[in-house]
């Protein structure tokens, strides 16, 4: 029993662990449940003996705990959400108020992080808690407000939540992450019409949200909206030319919809994705779907926009077969070559 | 309506992939054994012997969705399978049924050629480290619909498959599990994750001397 010489430590300084409850109940988005355990930092990394004096240890301890935080910080700044890592991470190093009292203004975007992670992972009451940390010392925030809002929507409490809602967008309307949290309401109960309506009432007052506009194309797909897909679509190659996702992205939309004319279109979005990346497999294969389609459309073989065509089509298939060269890819996966073998149109 | 059978190692993709994606909806096909197969039986008993995990993203858009089917197909004529089923989790994390997957339509696509496919949805309430239950739900296409089996008609290929699932979650394999999504963002990955399905044959393998040994 490795671990058993750290229990009555943890058990003495770090209290607050006490708060997390044993049984879960549900949220909105993580999937898996997390069990309480507690691993005081990895025995096999620290070298222990019952010699070890145990102040050396504590020591041991408070290093980790900064380590712990840079680990947060680059997470935030490279916008990884990594929810379960850091519910894990503040298990383990059962990380409480004097660990973050030393960070200064920081430790409030911490806390933020650890709210945000502890609902998604369904640990409620240490989201609560924290929020309460926060009302504490913001009495009359709008930002706390929120949280207890998120708190709110985890729980399933959606009309509490709303209510919440309309008091923050009452006294700020210019809030907004809060006007998006009714629009998140609606997608929780599974209403997306609703949920678009919101959107896209939202969207009027801030135009230029690309993260909105994605929101609302992927929703618009959901229900098989593809025209006012491709707009949103569109909306966010306005804010952001020069990104080949996008462009891959629109030319996806335009392929789904079928037709010459859409096809045209498609294979334009595909060669312009190509051109901002030639890395870019997806839209390869897109083009090679593409050209593939269009040769069965353009029947007549001595047409110029055959010509054309056939000639996108076999740089294509060159191109895939170069990248599927480079890639190891293990024997057991079909090769992209062997799909154009069994797709591809011969003349 | 035959029995349906479920390999650790086709219900351990299907739980791994749901689990390394908790935030979206995944979807996948499953491959069924073809030797044990005959052609227009109704009450066709179903061996699934493995899962391809497919998307996390775009789930309505079909290019690379053709793409993917293109490759399972010839992975599974290869190796003498049958597509024989779908699998999904949703989203939204109340959500379990059918009507909220995405990707039906590649489902009932899948029933056109094989009639007696299943239908497996995740239950993301059931859903722990340390599963307790399957936390799946079967259906079978019959009258244009998807329906509900009994769970005694689905059985598992071993009696320790709940423990060796949870062992892989509990080990962090999900972060090794690779869909199709991956293999298309780097096409030198092993979307058929032969590395997953060694591991659980070496856990098998020893989970059986133990059987033996009690």
């Amino acid at each position: 029993m490795r671990e058993s010489l750290y229990r009555p430590m943890s058990a003495q300084t770090e209290a607050p662990l006490c708060s997390v409850p044993v049984t879960r109940i549900t949220t909105t988005h993580k999937r898996l449940d997390h069990r309480f355990t507690i691993h005081i930092t990895s025995p096999q990394n620290v070298h222990t003996t019952h010699h070890t004096p145990i102040y050396v240890l504590l020591q041991y301890i408070q290093v980790l705990k900064y380590k712990i935080f840079d680990l947060y910080r680059q997470w935030r700044e490279n916008n990884e959400r990594r929810s379960e890592d850091i519910i894990n991470t503040y298990l383990q190093h059962s990380i409480d108020e004097n660990a973050l009292q030393k960070l200064g203004t920081e430790k409030y975007v911490i806390i933020e992080q650890i709210i945000y992670a502890a609902l998604d992972c369904h640990y409620y009451s240490l989201a609560k808690m924290w929020t309460l940390k926060l009302n504490d010392e913001f009495p009359n925030s709008l930002r706390v407000l929120r949280y207890r809002v998120l708190c709110l929507e985890a729980e399933g409490q959606y009309k509490k939540a709303r209510s919440e809602l309309e008091n923050i967008t009452t006294i700020d309307r210019t809030q907004a992450p809060a006007c998006k949290r009714f629009v998140t309401i609606y997608k929780a109960m599974g209403l997306i019409p609703e949920a678009i309506k919101e959107l896209v009432f939202y969207l009027k007052q801030f135009i230029s949200d690309v993260e909105a506009w994605q929101e609302l194309c992927e929703m618009y797909l959901v229900i098989q909206e593809y025209s006012k897909a491709v707009f949103c679509a569109e909306e966010q190659i306005l804010h952001s030319p020069h990104h080949h996702l996008l462009h891959q992205r629109l030319a996806d939309i335009r392929y789904t919809m079928g037709g010459v004319e859409n096809m045209e279109l498609a294979k334009t979005y595909y060669c312009q994705a190509l051109k901002l990346n030639p890395d870019n497999m997806r839209a390869l294969l897109g083009l090679f779907l593409v050209t593939n389609n269009l040769l069965g459309q353009y029947k007549s073989s001595g047409s110029t926009k055959r010509k054309e065509i056939w000639k996108l089509s076999q740089w294509v298939q060159s191109e895939i077969s170069k990248r599927q060269k480079k890639a190891k890819t293990p024997a057991s996966v079909p090769t992209l070559t062997n799909l154009m073998l069994t797709l591809a149109i011969t003349e | 309506m035959g029995e349906v059978t479920l390999d650790t190692v086709a219900y351990a993709k299907i739980m791994l992939h749901a689990a390394s994606y908790p935030h979206c909806a995944v979807t996948g096909v499953l491959l069924a054994d073809g030797s044990k197969i005959r052609d227009g039986a109704k009450s066709q008993d179903l061996d699934i012997v493995d899962a391809i995990p497919l998307f996390h993203h775009s789930h309505y858009l079909s290019p690379m969705a053709e793409v993917a089917m293109t490759q399972v197909d010839a992975l599974a004529q290869a190796n003498n399978r049958v597509i024989a089923g779908y699998y999904a989790a949703c989203e939204n994390f109340r959500d379990n049924t059918v009507e909220k997957c995405p990707g039906q339509k590649i489902a009932e696509k899948i029933v056109e050629f094989f009639p007696s496919a299943v239908f497996v949805v995740v239950d993301n309430k059931k859903f722990r480290h340390h599963l307790s239950n399957p936390a799946i739900k079967l259906h079978n296409y019959s009258e244009g619909k998807w329906k509900v089996m009994d769970d005694n008609k689905v059985l598992f290929q071993t009696p320790y498959v709940l423990e060796t699932v949870s062992l892989l979650l509990h080990k962090g394999v999900q972060k090794d599990l690779v869909d199709f999504d991956n293999y298309l963002d780097d096409i030198s990955q092993d979307w058929t994750n032969l590395g997953i399905e060694k591991l659980i044959a070496s856990i098998n393998a020893s989970n059986s001397i133990d059987f033996k040994n009690d």
